[in-house]
């Protein structure tokens, strides 16, 4: 799974480098470079919350979405980044706190009181959920979590939860735009501290442990079963919040838009094609790719997914260890010395040797 | 006169009577042998790359896709019958496949499994896309002929097409396990399942059985699509809920073997079909029940009914 990645390649297609070639050292872990790129963060946070300066509702918006899909990457991040565990199901807790949310406001409570349940709620089924689901793994866990979330969405249009075929209209909601854009920032903000907090910290090597081999991780008395279940908690809470907030700020949902499949594809895909794993990575590609795909939405809208799935897929196959990894492996520092024309080749060779070792 | 209960596709279900005669327990058991026979052509292609390449391939929805609107399009245009033109799309298909693993997929076939999911969803949205680009996304149906007759026991019916299309999913599964069993390019393709790094100390060409492997799995998709297509409406939205199902069928059933998807869509046509019609339960769970029963499943048994370590 996610060990391959970091793990210098025993594959034969390492073993044919040139000995020439700079040993395949270990890739940096995360945490590394820990104080800049948590700097880098703060700072690319700091800019967004300059966004609403800017007074233009049509930013604002797009803006608004991109946090919270960095809230939705970094959460996933949680759990399959730094554990390895990659579930295709968290929209599942969006949507939960998103069906939260809407009902509790139809019954005439206060918005942040039903934010707050739904995460408390999408936080108690995570544990429950848990229990059985990640004692899967690989293939078998994302598709479970997969079966759990689609399965809920038929659920709840069937139950004509809300509404009938489940859908939601809230009454227009008593916070501006501008709030709700700072309350996805601070969501967002607090998700980066965590990853900061969980890349430098003995409950987040735990969590890295168990993706590099959790037979290992377990003889040395890790509580690995647990370390799983509190990182999908971890990971399901902030989501919820995120669909809480979505829920309000939208003013009315129903299940196919909450419960898409399509988010959870973009939480693992905004978090991998960042880095797993790693700290920038996620809150990164969040932003470069929404706003690439809005662009995209925007110029050829009949190409509009012609586009997406042809980045995807030059994506996954250029730089299939992510942003942050790539760009690592360009500031790996060179043998002094170096001429120009070496410093290229040498530069071509490590991108190359990155993509073939994906290869047959 | 009777419809076949076809899940959530937009097809009249079998009206429920609380005093079920015996002929109704007969129809419902065939309407549920036809389908679950179909899903299993659905699932085929999905199984032998899952199991060969431990790829799961989200573009395999596509393939159906690309499957349905060849046959539409050779139909409309050049008069062939679906069933007739079924090599036809298949060859197409396996083409397509081929060049996408070769070209593609080849090239991270050893990153983690996500990167290939990601990959394979990339796939999806394009060749979706330029699908729905070429055909809008309107809903297309084909009207044969003999659409519409079947064979008519008393109160039991069964339509020719669906028949046809039962047997042929049948006939498929029987094909793709002689193939990997009894020829030397079949074992050559289970060899690579097993091991990788072996098959190619033994001078396989693994990247062109992975090719092979793929274009199959593809052909497998287009078949499936080109018979879906015959006997249901379809739109280009529909590639995505083909994937999921086939992902369902395949857990159900086990990687182990052809014949697993075809078990796989057994119960999985026994969720849409029986399970609708029991007292207390009602139509439009049948994903519910049958993402409930694959949840179950994984937990209880993840190597599936029929599953083996190996895809042998």
């Amino acid at each position: 799974m996610f060990g391959s990645w970091h793990k210098p390649s025993t594959s034969s297609t390492a073993a044919t480098t040139e000995p020439g070639a700079e040993q395949q050292t270990a890739q940096p872990k995360p945490g590394t470079r820990w104080p800049w790129s948590l700097l880098t963060g703060l700072i690319i946070l700091a800019l967004a919350a300059l966004i609403p300066l800017s007074g233009d509702a049509a930013t604002l918006h797009t803006w608004t979405l991109i946090l919270m899909f960095a809230v939705l990457a970094q959460s996933w991040n949680f759990l399959g980044g730094f554990t390895g565990y990659a579930s295709f199901g968290n929209v599942f807790f969006f949507g939960v706190g998103a069906y939260s949310t809407g009902l509790l406001i139809l019954s005439g409570r206060p918005f942040w009181l039903g934010v707050l349940a739904g995460a408390v709620v999408a936080g108690l089924l995570a544990f429950l959920l848990g229990l059985p689901v990640l004692r899967l793994r690989g293939h078998y866990f994302a598709i479970a979590t997969l079966g759990i979330a689609e399965a809920t969405r038929e659920l709840v249009a069937i139950r004509n939860l809300g509404g009938s075929g489940g859908e939601v209209e809230l009454p227009l909601p008593a916070l501006s735009d501008t709030t709700f854009y700072f309350l996805f920032w601070l969501l967002a903000l607090a998700c980066f501290l965590l990853t900061a907090y969980l890349a430098r910290s003995k409950p987040g090597y735990a969590l890295i442990a168990i993706r590099e081999s959790e037979e290992t991780a377990e003889a040395m008395g890790i509580p690995t079963y647990w370390y799983k279940i509190g990182a999908f908690v971890l990971s399901a809470v902030p989501t919820a919040l995120a669909g809480g907030l979505y829920a309000y700020w939208s003013t009315g949902f129903d299940p196919p838009t909450v419960f898409d499949v399509g988010i959870s594809v973009e939480m693992v895909l905004l978090t991998v094609l960042g880095g797993a794993g790693t700290l920038l990575g996620p809150l990164i590609s969040a932003i470069l790719f929404e706003l690439l795909s809005f662009q995209f939405q925007i110029s050829g809208s009949a190409f509009h997914n012609s586009l997406l799935g042809l980045t995807i897929a030059m994506v996954t196959i250029f730089i299939p260890q992510g942003l942050v990894g790539l760009v690592q492996e360009f500031l790996r520092p060179l043998a002094p010395g170096m001429s120009r024309r070496q410093l290229l080749v040498e530069g071509v060779r490590r991108v190359r040797r990155v993509i073939a070792a994906n290869g047959v | 006169m009777l419809v076949l209960a076809v899940g959530s596709l937009p097809v009249r279900r079998l009206p429920f009577h609380r005093e079920v005669s015996a002929m109704l327990i007969v129809q419902v058991i065939v309407n549920w042998l036809l389908l679950g026979s179909l899903y299993a052509a659905v699932a085929l292609g999905f199984s032998l790359v899952w199991g060969i390449m431990n790829i799961v391939n989200l573009a395999h929805g596509a393939f159906i896709l690309v499957g349905a609107y060849t046959a539409y399009w050779t139909f409309t245009q050049l008069h062939i019958d679906p069933f007739l033109g079924l090599p036809l799309t298949m060859l197409l298909l396996f083409c397509l496949g081929w060049v996408v693993q070769y070209v593609a997929i080849n090239r991270v076939i050893r990153a983690p499994f996500l990167v290939t999911f990601l990959l394979t969803f990339g796939l999806d949205l394009l060749i979706a896309d330029v699908v729905q680009l070429l055909f809008t996304s309107d809903r297309r149906s084909i009207n044969t002929a003999y659409s519409g007759f079947g064979l008519t026991l008393g109160t039991l019916h069964i339509p020719f097409d669906r028949l046809l299309a039962a047997l042929i999913a049948v006939l498929l599964t029987a094909a793709l396990s002689l193939f990997l069993q009894r020829t030397r390019t079949g074992n050559a393709i289970l060899a690579t399942g097993m091991d990788r790094d072996a098959a190619r100390l033994m001078g396989i060409r693994i990247d062109r059985i992975y090719a092979l492997t793929f274009g199959l799995g593809a052909a497998l998709a287009g078949a499936a699509g080109a018979m879906l297509v015959e006997l249901y409406p379809f739109d280009p939205s529909q590639g995505g809920v083909f994937t999921l199902r086939a992902f369902v069928i395949v857990v159900l059933g086990g990687l182990g073997t052809p014949w697993g998807a075809l078990a796989g869509g057994l119960v999985f046509g026994l969720a849409e079909t029986v399970v609708p019609l029991l007292p207390g339960i009602g139509p439009g769970y049948d994903d519910a029940i049958a993402f409930a029963l694959m949840v179950l499943v994984l937990i209880f048994r993840p190597r599936g009914i029929l599953g083996k370590a190996f895809y042998a």
